[in-house]
C-alpha cells in the first residue's frame, strides 16, 4: 500500500476532519487534504490527483450521499474508494449508501480501531 | 331586535333563533312578507357579530399564548421592551444553541491541541529510549569488568522493555482521547436539528401572529402590525440525513452499532 496518496476528508465539523486525519496520519497517510462539504469537494476531486475520499452524509450545501453519486457518475472518478464516515444509521440510509457505491461505512461515534480496519480493508481490495 | 340581542354571543344565538322563528311562523301566517323578512335579516346580522366576535377573542387568546410563550423561552434577566419582540425570545434560542456548536468546537479544538502536543511529547521518550539503548550497551560491556554491575544489564534491559511499553499504552490512550472528541460532531448534528425545529416553530407562530392580527383587524378588536412569513416544509425523502440516532430509541430500522451496519451490509453481499 502506498503511504504517499493523496487523500480527501469531507466533513463540516472541523473536530471531525481532525480526527480522521489524525488516524490517518498515525496509519502513515500525511498527504490528507479536507473540504467541508460536497460542494467544495467536488471540484477538489474534479482537479485530480485524489486517491481515497472519506465523506461525511449529513452536510449543508451538498450531502456526502450526493457527493458519492457525482463521483460514480463522472467517468474520471468512477473508480475511486470511498468511505463513508457519518453519524446516519437507519438500514435504508446504508443500503442507500452501498447502492451508491461506498466501499465502506462507518457509523459515529467510531474507535480508532474501526475506523483503521474499515480503511485497512479498502487498501486491501484494491491491492488485490 | 334589541341592541341586547345584538349581543348574545354564540351560546346566545340558538335561543334567540328559536325564539324568533316561532316569531316569523307568527308573522307569516299574517301575511306580513316584510316583517318576515327583517326578522331573517336580524338573525342574519346577530350571527354574523357572534361569529365575528368569537373569532376576534381566540385569535386574541392566540396571541397572549403566543407571546407568553415566546417570553417563557426568552431567559430571564433579558430587555423585554418591544412587545412585537416576542418572537425574538425563540431567536435567541437558536442563537444560544448556535453559541453551544461554537464554543464544544472551539473547546475540541483546544483538547486536541495539547492531545498533539503530548503526542510530540511521546514521540521524545522514544527517541530518548534510543538514546538509552546506546547507554545500555555500554554497561552491558563493563558489566564483565565490574562485580558490582553483575545483573544491571539485564535489569535496566527489562526497565527499559516496560518503559517502551508505557509509552505504547499512552501513545494509544492519547488517540482514544482524539476519537472522543467525535462527541462534538454528534451533539453538534442533534443540536442543529433543534435549531431548525426552533426556526420552523418560530415561522408558524409568526404565520399565526400575522393571521390574528387579520382577522383582528376584520373584526374591529385591536389593530396589530402584520408580521413578514417565511415557511417552507420539505418534503420527507426516506434516506434524508437526519443525524445522530438517540441512544434508546430501539427502531429496528436504525443500526446500533458498527457490527449492526457491518452485518446488514454482509448481508447484502457487500
Amino acid at each position: 500500500m502506498k503511504k504517499d496518496i493523496k487523500i480527501l476528508v469531507v466533513d463540516d465539523f472541523s473536530t471531525m476532519r481532525r480526527i480522521i486525519k489524525n488516524l490517518l496520519r498515525d496509519l502513515g497517510f500525511n498527504n490528507v487534504i479536507e473540504a467541508d462539504d460536497g460542494k467544495t469537494a467536488l471540484p477538489i476531486l474534479q482537479q485530480g490527483g485524489v486517491q481515497f475520499l472519506v465523506t461525511d452524509w449529513n452536510m449543508p450545501g451538498m450531502t456526502g450521499i450526493d457527493l458519492v453519486r457525482a463521483v460514480r457518475a463522472d467517468p474520471k472518478l468512477a473508480g475511486m474508494p470511498i468511505l463513508m464516515v457519518t453519524a446516519e444509521a437507519k438500514r435504508e440510509q446504508i443500503i442507500a449508501a452501498a447502492q451508491a457505491g461506498v466501499n465502506g461505512y462507518v457509523i459515529k461515534p467510531f474507535t480508532a480501531a474501526v475506523l483503521k480496519e474499515k480503511i485497512d480493508k479498502i487498501f486491501q481490495r484494491i491491492g488485490s | 331586535m334589541t341592541e341586547a340581542d345584538l349581543h348574545r354571543g354564540l351560546d346566545g344565538f340558538e335561543s334567540l333563533l328559536q325564539e324568533k322563528a316561532s316569531e316569523l311562523v307568527t308573522v307569516l301566517e299574517g301575511g306580513d312578507l316584510n316583517s318576515a323578512l327583517t326578522i331573517i335579516n336580524d338573525l342574519q346580522q346577530v350571527k354574523h357579530l357572534a361569529f365575528y366576535n368569537e373569532v376576534g377573542y381566540l385569535t386574541r387568546g392566540l396571541h397572549e399564548a403566543i407571546k407568553s410563550f415566546s417570553d417563557d423561552v426568552k431567559v430571564q434577566g433579558e430587555t423585554n421592551d418591544e412587545q412585537d419582540d416576542s418572537i425574538q425570545g425563540m431567536a435567541d434560542a437558536s442563537e444560544r444553541l448556535g453559541y453551544v456548536i461554537e464554543l464544544t468546537e472551539k473547546t475540541s479544538h483546544e483538547t486536541m491541541d495539547r492531545v498533539d502536543k503530548s503526542l510530540a511529547l511521546v514521540d521524545k521518550m522514544d527517541e530518548q529510549s534510543g538514546r538509552f539503548a546506546d547507554l545500555l550497551s555500554m554497561v552491558g560491556q563493563l558489566e564483565a569488568e565490574f562485580e558490582g554491575l553483575r545483573g544491571g544489564y539485564d535489569r535496566t534491559c527489562q526497565l527499559k522493555k516496560e518503559s517502551e511499553q508505557t509509552v505504547k499504552d499512552l501513545r494509544a490512550e492519547l488517540t482514544e482521547i482524539l476519537v472522543a472528541q467525535s462527541y462534538q460532531d454528534i451533539t453538534g448534528q442533534l443540536i442543529r436539528r433543534v435549531i431548525t425545529l426552533v426556526t420552523q416553530v418560530e415561522s408558524s407562530l409568526v404565520q399565526l401572529m400575522d393571521m390574528a392580527a387579520k382577522v383582528e383587524r376584520i373584526s374591529g378588536l385591536s389593530v396589530e402590525k402584520p408580521a413578514s412569513n417565511t415557511n417552507q416544509k420539505a418534503k420527507k425523502d426516506p434516506i434524508e440525513a437526519e443525524g445522530p440516532q438517540l441512544a434508546g430509541k430501539n427502531d429496528p430500522d436504525v443500526a446500533c452499532d458498527q457490527d449492526d451496519v457491518d452485518d446488514l451490509l454482509s448481508s447484502l453481499g457487500f
